[in-house]
């Protein structure tokens, strides 16, 4: 897993902020992108960085910040977001962290601040890649199943023992012992647990409707 | 030489008459003694020997309601007209209460002792005074040294002294520069009476015997009969004038501060953004520091920022400040593209929370406007708030404001501010500008009846219509700085 470099993306529709938080950012180290309008962003193409996240400020002219984190986790697109606002209230600040924020800084902001929330930020972006690549893998082995073996897998991870598996699909035992082991190899599962592991994986995540796993 | 006078002080008289008709119909200020009143000829002396003070105060009219007609047009000569009547009534009454004194030689005494008793000018009548002291506002008569030679009750209560200790007061103590404003043309005898009002009105500050200030307006005449000359002086007090103004300034500037108050969290934002800009840059520069080899180009940029933004946040405080100021009127050429722009950035950021956009359409080479900046602020300020106020509950793509400015090519410059609310209901055009009067919640109602008042005084208008589509839009019109006549403030001569 070859991770490419983070990026911080800035979206402040203030040239003197937008230019300051940019320069703040650079100096610890980060590549940064900036963007005057919640519609610049999204015309971007923000979703080809592996690693990012997005220092947002609320208050922006016709799409505000608390309407684009919708709009991005409505295309499933989410990406890590630390809101900066100057005049952030309570209801506001709870919206924005339902959504997924990763944080929620008023301003002025001061440098720890902000660099611990991208830090943290950037950590939930690398995770998540990370989830993003082993779940790829994943879906990638579970495609090489053949239908039959996917049946097997199924009861196989409920629990039942190859007896109740071959009884259930009508099979002889000893079939299901051969499906069984393909399976394993297949899914590169070195135990039944690693197997129901690596099926929870590709399953939890589709059931819940994670976003930042797409 | 009574008659002679007779006619000249009803001719003064109806001229003051004039001037303050004048001042009740239009409010502010119109030279009606600007003009010339002026008798050539007095009667002959058969005339002062045979005809009857009725006769006198016909022949009055007859010469009074031509020469006042004879330059103004239209209504202004009707007021003239008007006023003439009441003259005429007033001057007869006068006439045969200064032949009655003629029958009493004491009380004629006593009249003349008034004047001062050592003067060097004897008494230009000895009926003038008589008639003076009637008058129901404060006349002084000044020798050609500038002393008091003369002062009516009404003087002497407006100036709190007697009659004794007016006499020989210089006009300077009086109204401090009078002194150079007192004209005496050159005596004639030949001429006979003359009166010549030579100065406009003008503004002062009169000085009352305890030292304590009034406002006034003064209208200056100078006077001659043969080789007799003074100056007849009419103050007129103008401090309920000026306490009005004051009032109607006062409410203006609380409108003011409380339109800032409601909008305290925009205003708070627009200094922050600043703020933030100049933390983060400082911290920036610390960091940039830090590291090894130091980037002093970068460091160099945030310097120059950090100025920036500073000379921002200042800029911000000093339009917050200018418009909580409560100042004086004052009345300078000024640009309206930049009273429009200054406003423009005080709701920025009201305008960002309310969802809408503020766009600004300034034609170039707009001329300038004369008046007060403050004041024109505040009506943008009103007009821009309401059409923010209009927009509420409208879906995103009507939430737009446009602002123009143009002229229209007769010197005028026309703002129009429009909206894509609901409009103004047809029964409310009327009282729309009323005070009091709102469509909203939790309005006061005053803010178009002061943005009104703003505009007249700054000699415009102002106006609302619907828009053929959809919302409202009111249109401010002022007249250029070189055109612009009786405005907020006069000149002072």
């Amino acid at each position: 897993m070859n991770e490419p470099a983070p990026i911080v993306f800035v979206v402040d529709d203030d040239d003197s902020v937008r230019r300051a938080l940019t320069r703040l950012i650079r100096s610890a180290g980060y590549c940064v992108e900036c963007f005057a309008s919640a519609r610049e962003f999204l015309e971007s193409h923000f979703h080809a960085w592996s690693t990012a996240c997005l220092v947002l400020d609320v208050g922006l002219p016709q799409l505000d910040g608390l309407e684009l984190q919708h709009e991005l986790n409505a295309r499933n697109r989410a990406l890590p977001i630390v809101f900066i606002t100057g005049r952030g209230d309570i209801a506001m600040t709870v919206s924005a962290m339902k959504a997924g924020a990763v944080d929620f800084l008023a301003k002025p902001v001061s440098d720890t601040d902000l660099l611990r929330a991208i830090g943290n930020a950037l950590a939930h972006a690398s995770q998540a890649f990370a989830s993003r690549i082993e779940l790829d893998s994943i879906h990638g082995r579970l495609a090489r199943l053949t239908p039959r073996e996917r049946e097997v897998l199924a009861l196989l991870v409920e629990g039942r023992p190859n007896k109740q598996v071959a009884f259930q699909l009508g099979i002889a035992e000893k079939t299901i012992k051969v499906h069984r082991a393909r399976v394993m190899d297949k899914l590169e599962a070195r135990s039944l647990i690693d197997l129901v592991r690596i099926t929870d994986k590709a399953v939890i995540p589709h059931l819940s409707g994670d976003a930042r796993s797409h | 030489m009574t008659i002679f006078f007779v006619v000249a002080v009803t001719t003064l008289f109806s001229a003051l008459l004039m001037f303050q008709h004048f001042r009740r119909t239009h409010g502010r200020l119109v030279s009606a003694t600007g003009k010339n009143l002026h008798l050539n000829r007095g009667p002959s002396r058969r005339a002062r020997a045979g005809r009857s003070a009725g006769i006198v105060a016909k022949r009055t009219d007859s010469i009074n309601a031509p020469d006042s007609c004879s330059s103004p047009p239209g209504t202004r000569c009707a007021s003239h007209a008007r006023s003439a009547a009441p003259c005429a009534g007033r001057a007869r009454r006068t006439a045969f209460r200064n032949d009655g004194d003629r029958d009493r030689p004491e009380s004629r005494r006593a009249g003349t002792a008034r004047w001062h008793a050592d003067a060097r000018v004897p008494p230009p009548d000895e009926h003038l005074p008589g008639t003076l002291q009637s008058l129901p506002f404060a006349v002084l008569l000044f020798d050609s040294r500038g002393h008091v030679s003369f002062a009516n009750p009404v003087a002497e209560k407006l100036f709190g002294y007697s009659q004794g200790e007016f006499i020989g007061t210089s006009s300077n103590v009086l109204v401090p520069g009078l002194q150079d404003q007192l004209q005496f043309h050159a005596a004639s005898p030949s001429l006979g009476v003359r009166i010549k009002s030579t100065a406009s009105t003008q503004d002062r500050v009169a000085r009352r015997r305890d030292g304590t200030e009034l406002p006034v307006e003064i209208t200056i005449n100078s006077m001659s009969s043969g080789v007799e000359r003074c100056a007849i002086v009419v103050v007129v007090d103008r401090s309920e004038r000026c306490e009005l103004q004051r009032n109607r300034q006062q409410l203006a500037h609380l409108t003011r501060v409380s339109t800032l108050g409601e909008l305290a969290g925009s205003l708070a934002h627009e200094l922050n953004q600043p703020l933030t800009a100049i933390l983060s840059n400082a911290q920036a520069a610390q960091r940039f520091m830090a590291a090894r080899p130091i980037n002093l180009v970068e460091v160099q940029e945030i310097l120059h920022d950090l100025v920036e933004d500073n000379r921002r946040a200042s800029e911000v405080i000093r339009k917050i400040r200018a418009l909580a100021k409560k100042g004086e009127l004052e009345a300078v050429p000024l640009s309206i593209a930049s009273v429009i722009e200054d406003v423009a950035l005080l709701v920025h950021s009201d305008a960002i929370i309310r969802g809408i956009r503020v766009s600004l359409n300034i034609a170039p080479g707009l001329p300038a406007v004369r008046g007060d900046k403050v004041q024109l602020q505040q009506v943008v300020l009103n007009l821009l708030l309401n059409a923010f106020d209009a927009l509420e509950c409208r879906p995103a793509q009507d939430r737009v404001v446009v602002v123009k400015a143009t002229h229209d090519g007769k010197g005028s410059t026309c703002i129009a501010v429009s909206d894509r609310g609901r409009g103004v209901a047809d029964d409310m055009f009327d009282e729309l500008f009323a005070p009091f009067v709102t469509s909203k919640r939790d309005g006061l109602g005053l803010g178009l009846s002061i943005s009104r008042s703003i505009v007249d005084m700054h000699g415009g208008r102002i106006w609302a219509e619907n828009n053929r589509d959809q919302g409202a839009t009111f249109h401010v019109t002022l007249p250029a700085a070189a055109t612009r006549e009786g405005a907020c403030t006069r000149e002072q001569p």
